[in-house]
């Protein structure tokens, strides 16, 4: 697996980078671009709530639909928020085939996403990572799902993007404020992370 | 960590470091499918072809539903059909296989006006042929090989042709 550079500042520069190589007729740009994006991506479809075999389907129409009408971007650097926005629309307009209910809010979000058992047994984390899921586990079903969405789509480069849009980050609402001060209510207990 | 008072900078600071450890661990346990880019890549590929790919979705067999437009001989030895889908179009084909010639003919659902380009590995001519106003085209004499069909539409400038992956005669 490919990880995005977590301290990496410059994800949306080398995206947009990237973006405009591809429309001034270089392919392998955008072979580079799906590489670095799409384990993004994977997160934001997953945190919808779908099983993977459709997640990565609907990752891979994200990109179709970047292909397609790729015209239509105006700002590269706006080329990652375009693609995690389609991601997030398009496994929703998926959920909804599915005879589920669309959801606008997200609480309506957190509420709908099916029940799957935590994979925790699967992988080996270290401690600080073992104590964070275990802290994560212990948040309502509600919170847990909420910030995974939230965490996905906050990813890449958070600080920057929002530093300079002069925007608070990530507009994080009421909502996830409160997830986010219980899990660190719970970090705390088992002393900080 | 857990301040009583947060605000400013320090406490979106703290938001996003929090939320990248969320994002980072649910990465570790929930990581992509490893061949999640190499995939999309190749349907992108796919989707770059300078011509619209039309699927084949049936041989012979399955024809059942057409069976009244294939006229009588459909059952002589030598004679097949293949169905191919399109995003808006269906177009089914019949070889019949008379000694060393082979006639090729097919039908275009719903009917509309294109040329029809009949190609074989190999051979430098493309024979062109067009579909008629009950949606038939024809090639009386096709020559054996690796062969692809291509459908242009002359009246819209814009659209891609479609062509069938190719196939043997």
């Amino acid at each position: 697996m490919s990880e995005i550079p977590i301290e990496t500042p410059s994800l949306w520069e080398v995206s947009a980078s990237l973006f405009e190589r591809w429309r001034a007729g270089e392919a392998g740009a955008l072979d580079d671009l799906v590489r670095l994006l799409s384990p993004m991506l994977w997160q934001v479809v997953r945190a919808s709530g779908l099983d993977r075999t459709t997640a990565e389907d609907v990752v891979q129409t994200t990109w179709l639909t970047l292909v397609r009408s790729g015209e239509s971007i105006t700002e590269p650097r706006a080329v990652a928020g375009w693609l995690t926005t389609s991601a997030r629309r398009e496994a929703w307009r998926v959920s909804r085939q599915s005879g589920r209910q669309q959801p606008v809010e997200d609480e309506a979000i957190a509420r709908r996403l099916p029940d799957e058992p935590a994979p925790e047994g699967q992988v080996v984390l270290d401690d600080d990572n073992a104590r964070l899921w275990a802290c994560l586990g212990r948040l309502s079903e509600r919170c847990q799902r909420l910030l995974r969405i939230v965490a996905a789509e906050a990813r890449p480069d958070y600080t920057a993007i929002a530093t300079e849009l002069d925007m608070p980050v990530g507009s994080i609402g009421p909502t996830r404020g409160r997830c986010l001060d219980k899990l660190r209510r719970e970090l705390a207990h088992e002393g900080g992370f | 960590m857990a301040e009583n008072t947060r605000g400013g900078a320090s406490a979106e600071s703290d938001d996003v470091a929090l939320l990248a450890a969320v994002a980072r661990v649910w990465e570790l346990v929930d990581p992509p499918p490893d061949g999640l880019a190499d995939g999309t890549i190749a349907r992108i590929a796919a989707e770059d072809l300078e011509f619209d790919l039309l699927v084949l979705v049936s041989t012979d067999g399955a024809l059942a539903g057409v069976r009244h437009a294939a006229p009588e001989q459909r059952d002589d030895p030598g004679a097949w059909m293949l169905e191919y889908e399109g995003s808006d179009v269906r177009i089914y084909v019949r070889l019949n296989r008379i000694e060393d010639r082979t006639r090729l003919d097919g039908w275009v659902v719903p009917v509309r006006a294109l040329t029809v380009q009949l190609s074989t590995e190999g051979r430098d001519e493309t024979i062109e042929s067009a579909v008629d106003e009950f949606g038939r085209f024809e090639f009386a004499s096709a020559s054996p090989g690796l062969s692809r069909l291509t459908f242009l539409d002359e009246s819209d400038g814009t659209a891609r042709p479609r062509a069938t992956p190719p196939f043997w005669i």
